[in-house]
């Protein structure tokens, strides 16, 4: 389907978001494993009904690699650069991209929804239309954003971020990352990004492709994530919440039991 | 050996293997693609296990495809694109650019 088609298909499904009452979980600096649990915890006790639809930013307190699903460590990561820059490794549970994060520098939330909200769209357009209010959100604070299928927000100035959605338990979790600002010596060094990634994107570097939303705009990260969340509220409403203390504890059980073992990290060597 | 393609406009898709009696073994699929459910992986990879090294791509693709359930979603790449990846491991083909 062209890029046209996805965006007609998703016109006028605003009313979709407005069928729930959402819960805002608030940014607070979280270790990287936990975030990755937290995501597994989240996303089934939205399918479950146990918490209603919850859109949660993410805090980080270190830098790390967050390896898409399906990638292998030693297709992706150089391992002793990472070692050495003290960039922790970790697999979230759904596709995509490996992202290298630093805490200031990426803008990060995850969105965990009913999947009735997406009833009858194919995944391309529930890609589409769970970035739409962002991208809606960006071009208000002057950033010429746009929705690029599959699963990117880009910007004439480069690529701002990606998502992906993983499914279970009834529940669609769509999380996003933009880049706020960049450390692209670093990121360079401890990614490997090869040619054959870049071969259709007519640019031979992976820095060109990027474009940071500190380069878009002079606002700060807090204050870029008070404005999107200000957006998300004034026009579906939200009301304020936290990860209770039973969702904690589960999620640091499964940083035990999964997210932190070698199985699942090196799940693709 | 090592080879992967990058579906136009799609994700990139990675194939480690070994050859042991004209063989394909030890497979590893991986990449930036997206699959739904995610356990399809182990039938995608599986499918290529035990190939033998003279099939055409094509020939690699049909048995991918033949190989993944029915119902399963994959985005970004396809049983096309591996199968180009497969074949670019064999013969010690470069990636695009280099």
């Amino acid at each position: 389907m062209s890029d046209q088609g996805i965006l007609a298909a998703i016109a006028g499904q605003e009313a979709r978001w407005r069928a729930y009452d959402w819960r805002l979980i608030p940014g607070v600096p979280r270790a990287p494993l936990m975030n990755m649990a937290l995501d597994e915890v989240l996303t089934l006790r939205v399918g479950s009904g146990e918490r209603p639809p919850t859109i949660r930013i993410w805090g980080w307190s270190e830098r790390c690699v967050v390896l898409g699903r399906f990638q292998s460590v030693k297709n992706e990561v150089d391992e002793a650069a990472a070692r050495a820059h003290g960039v922790q490794l970790v697999r979230r549970i759904s596709g995509g991209g490996a992202m290298f994060i630093e805490p200031e520098g990426a803008i990060t939330y995850s969105i965990y929804a009913p999947e009735a909200m997406v009833w009858g769209m194919n995944f391309p357009e529930s890609y589409a239309f769970f970035d739409a209010w962002v991208v809606e959100a960006l071009r208000g604070l002057g950033v010429d954003a746009r929705y690029g299928p599959l699963n990117d927000i880009t910007s004439a100035g480069g690529k701002i971020g990606g998502a992906a959605q993983a499914r279970r338990g009834g529940a669609v979790l769509h999380h996003t990352t933009m880049a706020y600002q960049m450390n692209v010596p670093l990121m360079l060094a401890v990614l490997r990004i090869g040619k054959e990634k870049l071969s259709d994107k007519g640019i031979t570097s992976a820095e060109k492709r990027v474009g940071p939303l500190r380069q878009q705009t002079d606002l700060s990260r807090a204050a870029i994530i008070d404005l999107l969340v200000g957006a998300f509220r004034a026009t579906y409403g939200l009301a304020e919440d936290i990860v209770t203390a039973a969702e904690l504890a589960e999620a640091e059980r499964l940083v035990q039991s999964r997210f932190g073992t070698r199985e699942w990290i090196y799940f693709l060597p | 050996m090592h080879g992967e393609y990058k579906t136009p406009g799609g994700k990139l898709v990675r194939v480690d293997l070994e050859v042991r009696d004209d063989v394909l073994r030890d497979i590893v699929v991986s990449g930036d693609f997206f699959l739904y459910p995610e356990e399809a992986l182990a039938d995608i990879t599986g499918s290529l296990d035990g190939l033998p090294v003279a099939l055409s791509d094509d020939e690699i693709a049909t048995r991918v495809a033949a190989a993944i359930p029915a119902g399963t979603e994959w985005l970004g790449s396809s049983p096309r694109a591996l199968a180009i990846a497969v074949g670019r491991a064999l013969r010690l083909e470069p990636e695009a650019g280099s």
